[in-house]
């Protein structure tokens, strides 16, 4: 199974030839779907080294800040500063702002600390955000351990029940990797077009998604901004516009919101392909 | 304790040795393929530097074992905490990244970067990711053409990265027989417990290394420098031994009451 799985954003590198579609749903638009959107009544979680509430780029979005304390017997989230320890995450809310300016961020801080006990950590803050009934959640990492595998399935299916949306980066690696490659998540790659809305739908999973990540201007630590490329720099802008149409037409589900993102991307269709083919 | 754990146990010990005299004959292989693979890299992206740094535990630290590139050098040895900068999010994500324009933001976190004596414009950086976990990361800095790395460049970094986790794999063995007891335990019997686990392999591994000088490992480090030796090295060694064995054997016959 291991080597049919792709590697890290190869089909998104070339869309006319790897992601051609010949059949899509009808009748959807952008303007349908997400137009005039703001993200206003959608908590977005950021899953990742925190976020610096004071940055310019995050807007005063910020609404709570936690993080995962695992000195105990068992992990306990709690109240966290409003810093970022890497600036990860804030460059990914800067980005989920952008697109959709009212979202309300949450950050859940899962990295930086003490790195024994890691996934644990992990785990217990997508619980959290779960719990919490977020629409959103936005994942950079994931986890490799086959021990966390039935943990990570058990939350993903959760929050699919329960009508959160989450996305997450997919691995450099052509590797099992979880949640990223579960059906249930918004599995997703870069690709190298600079637009922001610019979406792919990808036909053979488990990387379902491209979206911009390659040479993006971010938000990252003390204030600071950066241009930065990885897939966790694409996962972002597909959060940011999920969180659009979950304002526009709130309860939709994951499974219909994808449904939305693959009838709306940008992938060539039947005519732009008779075209490709005309010239050659 | 019964046959059937004696001869399990005799088993343990007899691969425990076999590890240690391979460990002995190999040298540091996994440093020298390690290095084969950043000197490639640096060569493939005409980079300044590119590095791999490994994670250690006690305290933990990510720590540069290798460097090649003119800007390098200065890496080796260094150590960072996996909880900062660029190549500690790599590891600790696992997500490979790249930023550009670095060394023009003053608000960068830049430590790191200066003990090496070297700022860079542009970092990529890629995990080492195994089986068992990440292992490392992969950076490279500034490439000469680009002011920035390419969606191919960071599919490149992941080829990179995969082949060091090989040799970090392959060359496990290097990183401690008493690791590869217990991997190899864990694996049998799942069910052991870690204090079993750990009583086994202690057991196993008494003999070793206790003394560095025993005859035994003495030979072992004899053969070793043996076989970094040329082929006319090896010939001219051969012949003072025949020469010391002639000697030795006419002393013998000569010695008196024999």
């Amino acid at each position: 199974m291991t080597e049919q799985l792709p590697a890290w954003s190869e089909p998104f590198a070339d869309p006319k030839r790897a992601l051609r579609r010949t059949l899509r749903l009808r009748g959807l638009t952008r303007e349908w779907a997400w137009g005039g959107a703001t993200g206003k009544g959608v908590r977005v979680g950021i899953i990742d080294s925190g976020l610096e509430n004071a940055h310019p780029a995050l807007r005063g979005r910020v609404v709570r800040n936690v993080t995962v304390d695992i000195s105990g017997d068992e992990p306990e989230v709690v109240d966290d500063g409003a810093e970022d320890m890497f600036g990860h995450g804030t460059a990914c809310g800067g980005i989920i702002v952008g697109l959709a300016p009212d979202v309300e961020l949450v950050s859940i801080r899962v990295l930086g600390a003490d790195l024994r006990g890691k996934g644990a950590a992990f785990a217990a803050g997508l619980e959290w955000a779960i719990e919490e009934g977020l629409e959103v959640c936005n994942l950079s990492l994931s986890s490799k351990s086959e021990s966390l595998y039935p943990i990570f399935h058990d939350l993903a299916d959760r929050a699919y029940f329960r009508n959160t949306a989450l996305v997450s980066a997919a691995n450099n690696v052509p590797a099992p990797s979880y949640p990223s490659l579960f059906s249930s998540v918004f599995s997703v790659a870069a690709h190298a077009e600079p637009d922001p809305q610019r979406l792919y739908y990808n036909p053979q999973p488990p990387v379902e998604f491209g979206a911009w990540g390659v040479d993006v201007p971010i938000a990252w630590k003390d204030g600071g901004s950066t241009v930065a490329t990885g897939n966790s720099f694409a996962a972002p802008h597909v959060a940011g516009i999920v969180a659009l149409i979950l304002s526009k037409h709130p309860g939709l589900s994951p499974f219909e919101v994808k449904a939305i993102l693959a009838s709306v991307a940008d992938n060539p269709g039947r005519r732009a392909s008779r075209r490709h083919r005309g010239r050659s | 304790m019964d046959k059937e754990t004696e001869a399990a146990l005799a088993a343990l010990v007899a691969a425990a040795r076999r590890s240690g005299v391979g460990r002995r004959l190999q040298g540091d292989i996994e440093t020298r393929l390690l290095q084969s693979i950043v000197d490639a890299t640096v060569r493939l992206f005409d980079a300044e530097a590119a590095s791999i740094a490994l994670f250690e535990q006690d305290p933990d630290r990510l720590e540069f074992r290798v460097a090649a590139g003119e800007q390098g050098a200065g890496a080796i040895g260094l150590t960072v905490p996996p909880t900062q900068g660029i190549v500690g999010f790599v590891y600790s994500t696992g997500q490979a990244l790249s930023l550009s324009d670095v060394a023009n933001d003053p608000r960068f976190n830049r430590g790191a970067a200066e003990q090496t004596g070297y700022v860079p414009r542009s970092i990529a950086a890629a995990p080492l990711l195994s089986e068992e976990g990440t292992e490392g990361v992969l950076q490279v800095l500034d490439k000469r053409g680009s002011p920035t790395f390419s969606l191919q460049d960071m599919e490149l970094l992941g080829v990179f990265a995969g082949q060091a986790t090989v040799a970090i794999a392959a060359a496990r063995v290097q990183r401690g027989t008493e690791r590869l007891l217990r991997t190899a335990l864990t694996q049998i019997g799942p069910d052991l417990a870690d204090d079993d686990v750990e009583r086994i392999v202690a057991t196993a591994t008494a003999d070793l290394d206790v003394d560095d000088e025993a005859p035994f490992w003495r030979l072992v480090d004899q053969v070793a420098r043996l076989r970094a030796l040329s082929d006319r090295e090896i010939a001219l060694v051969t012949d003072v031994l025949d020469v010391v064995a002639q000697h030795a054997s006419r002393a013998r016959r000569s010695r008196p009451g024999r």
